[in-house]
């Protein structure tokens, strides 16, 4: 999953980006709300966490001009924290509304939340044959034992399930599961295929050649 | 208005109604006594002609035989005829004195010693002559209960009372009475409704700003009283309309400042619990925690600063400049002296032309005053620059420039530069220090001292600010 964090405060910033890498997230980050809109108009993330009081363009301002093109999941961020900020961020096409100081947990779960809704889901349980996704705890069980995967490996299994049916093609892949900054080449996505498969089963992903992947 | 009768509504209705009912009675009263005085004037001239009617033939009576006609009959010449009963009035005479009907005329004529001599058949029981005062002459108009008589006395002839009833008058009199006090009361009950509506229209307005104002109190800032018009009333809603504007403006100043203020705390606050919910979440390297616990420190750094600036600002507006004597080279010269380290860190050269002036002044503040605009040279300049602080005494004021070489500020953000939280620059730099209320202080410690302070970045030539304080006489010692 590719997030977006538009965040001025550096430091916030900088810590933000840190905790959702340590949860697996592929983590964009922008400065103020114009670069923000720009990542963002350009770039097919999950979800957006979005400041409100920035430069340059504010966080209503950047979601006035992203909506109702762009369907991405934004989670508004900020010290406004009074009721009618509230309804107007929710008014105005932001998914949910968190003000600061958060609780980290929080927001991860609503993250979480905005994401799996976003897909379809309704809850964190993904049911695979056999398999079981667990995406809160980012475990995935076969009969009741865990099976052991890499971060990585689990990301690309997480998604696949998510668009279950569907034939996702790699350059999808490569946009939702690694960031702005992450230089992998691009056969790594086969490894950690293949690695997968080697785990879970070979029929679990098939192959679309010059299309992509899917699990059916 | 709980007591309607503290309302000056009331007070106003109850003034009135008294005045208006003196002035009603005292109308009232001027028309019975009119009316009145016409009536006695009447009824004496129906007694004075009834008497006319009784003497004349009484006289003509009274006259010799024989006697010219033109020759005086004296009154004791008519006494002697009575008292020897020689006289007998004429039929049409006697007519006018025997009716007792309401309105009826009587008379009756004494002689010298009170004895009846002659009197008509309708006499009133319980007459008695007028009393001898010791003059042979005497009369007296007078009003007996339903009855208005002349009485004349003559010592040596004729008394004599002739009167009449004067029922109808009177009771013409009581009904005009009536009618004026209905009719009196009629026109107060009327003056009174009227004025009711009166003050009611006059005070509307009040009632309209009354409400407006409860309105404005209840926390609808934006609400105005309507003053289209140009009576009293309305230049007194101008005023409050004033005052509401002012307050509204403070109201939402400080409204403004508790979220800004409020908003920076909130950001660092954040910081800290989303690192350390981060880093607590499991086993990390030393490295790792160390450079959480940096960015900790940071955010707690930046929350002292904000505090630290926000009670000197608070500080600064509620209490007045503790004034004394004090030399402005030596004051600016320590502030600038403090922030070396800092310029030296930053690779910035400080220059200072400080002559001795001495003024009146709050050298804390001052102090404070110097050091922001100094370090606020330093932060916004670049390494190699300078900060050029001069002092110099100009018409009566000092002034303190403080010019740095560094990139200046935009003309746009010229004019908000010493609002609270504004950042010219618009990147917070979150450990630097800065807490965006640095150049607010500077404001308000200029204001508490009557000063004068410009901001000026002339294209590229860095930014200049120049502070202009009046110098108060120093008390001079003596030589």
């Amino acid at each position: 999953m590719r997030l977006l964090i538009i965040e001025d405060d550096p430091a916030l910033l900088r810590s933000l980006a840190a905790s959702l890498r340590e949860e697996n997230y592929a983590v964009d980050t922008a400065m103020d709300g114009e670069e923000g809109l720009y990542k963002a108009q350009n770039t097919a993330y999950n979800g957006i966490i979005l400041d409100v009081l920035m430069p340059k363009l504010n966080g209503w301002e950047v979601l006035a001009r992203l909506r109702p093109q762009n369907r991405t999941p934004v989670l508004m961020l900020t010290a406004l924290d009074a009721t009618p900020d509230r309804v107007r961020g929710l008014d105005q096409g932001a998914d949910d509304y968190l003000p600061k100081p958060f609780d980290l947990d929080e927001l991860l779960a609503r993250l979480r939340a905005l994401i799996r809704r976003s897909m379809g889901q309704v809850h964190n349980l993904i049911q695979l044959g056999d398999l079981q996704l667990d995406t809160a705890a980012r475990r995935v069980e076969r009969e009741g034992q865990e099976v052991s995967l890499t971060a990585r490996e689990y990301s690309l299994l997480e998604y696949l399930a998510l668009r279950r049916g569907q034939v996702v093609s790699r350059a999808e892949l490569y946009e939702h599961l690694f960031d702005e900054d992450d230089d992998s080449l691009s056969n790594l996505l086969d490894v950690h295929v293949s690695n997968l498969r080697k785990k879970l089963g070979h029929d679990l992903i098939a192959t679309r050649r010059g299309h992509g992947y899917s699990i059916p | 208005m709980r007591n309607p009768f503290q309302s000056i509504r009331w007070r106003l209705q109850a003034w009135h109604g008294l005045f208006l009912l003196v002035v009603i009675a005292g109308f009232c009263y001027m028309a019975y006594q009119l009316a009145w005085n016409n009536q006695s004037r009447r009824i004496a001239r129906n007694v004075f002609e009834a008497e006319r009617h009784l003497f004349h033939p009484l006289f003509e009576a009274a006259r010799p035989e024989g006697a010219d006609e033109d020759a005086p009959v004296s009154s004791s010449m008519l006494l002697e005829r009575l008292r020897a009963h020689q006289i007998e009035l004429p039929p049409e005479t006697l007519l006018r004195f025997e009716s007792t009907e309401s309105g009826f005329a009587y008379f009756v004529l004494y002689d010298t010693d009170g004895s009846v001599l002659m009197q008509s058949p309708n006499l009133p029981p319980d007459m008695a002559p007028l009393p001898n005062d010791g003059d042979d002459y005497d009369e007296d108009m007078r009003t007996i209960d339903n009855r208005r008589e002349m009485a004349r006395y003559n010592a040596k002839g004729v008394s004599s009372i002739v009167g009449r009833d004067i029922t109808p008058e009177k009771d013409d009199l009581h009904r005009l009475g009536l009618s004026l006090a209905a009719s009196g009361l009629g026109v107060w009950i009327v003056g009174l409704l009227g004025g009711w509506w009166l003050a009611g229209r006059a005070l509307k307005p009040i009632h309209t700003i009354s409400q407006t104002a409860t309105r404005i109190a209840e926390g609808n800032l934006t609400e105005r009283i309507d003053t289209a018009g140009n009576n009293e009333l309305h230049q007194l809603a101008r005023v409050l309309n004033d005052t509401f504007e002012q307050l509204h403006a403070a109201f939402e100043r400080q409204r403004r400042f508790t979220a800004d203020a409020s908003h920076e705390l909130r950001t660092p606050v954040t910081i800290l619990l989303a690192e350390t919910e981060r880093i607590l979440k499991r086993e990390r390297k030393a490295a790792e925690y160390q450079e959480a616990l940096t960015t900790c420190r940071e955010s707690a750094t930046r929350m002292r600063n904000l505090i630290q600036a926000l009670l000197l600002l608070s500080r600064q507006e509620s209490a007045p400049p503790q004034r004394e004597s004090c030399d402005l080279a030596k004051v600016v010269g320590e502030a600038v002296a403090q922030l070396e380290p800092l310029a030296r860190e930053r690779e910035v050269h400080l220059q200072t032309d400080l002559p001795h002036l001495a003024c009146q002044a709050d050298p804390a503040a001052l102090s404070i005053l110097a050091s922001n605009l100094v370090a606020n040279g330093i932060q916004y300049n670049r390494p190699g620059g300078s900060v050029a602080v001069s002092l110099q005494q100009r018409n009566g004021s000092a002034v303190l420039t403080v010019q740095d070489d560094g990139p200046g500020i935009p003309q746009e953000d010229l004019p908000h530069i010493f609002d609270r939280f504004y950042r010219a620059d618009k990147a917070r730099t979150g450990t630097s220090g800065h807490t965006g209320l640095g150049l607010a202080i500077v404001k308000t410690i200029v204001e508490n001292h009557q000063g004068t302070l410009a901001a000026e970045s002339p294209d590229g030539a860095g930014a200049r600010f120049v502070v202009s304080l009046p110098v108060e006489p120093t008390p001079q010692e003596p030589v």
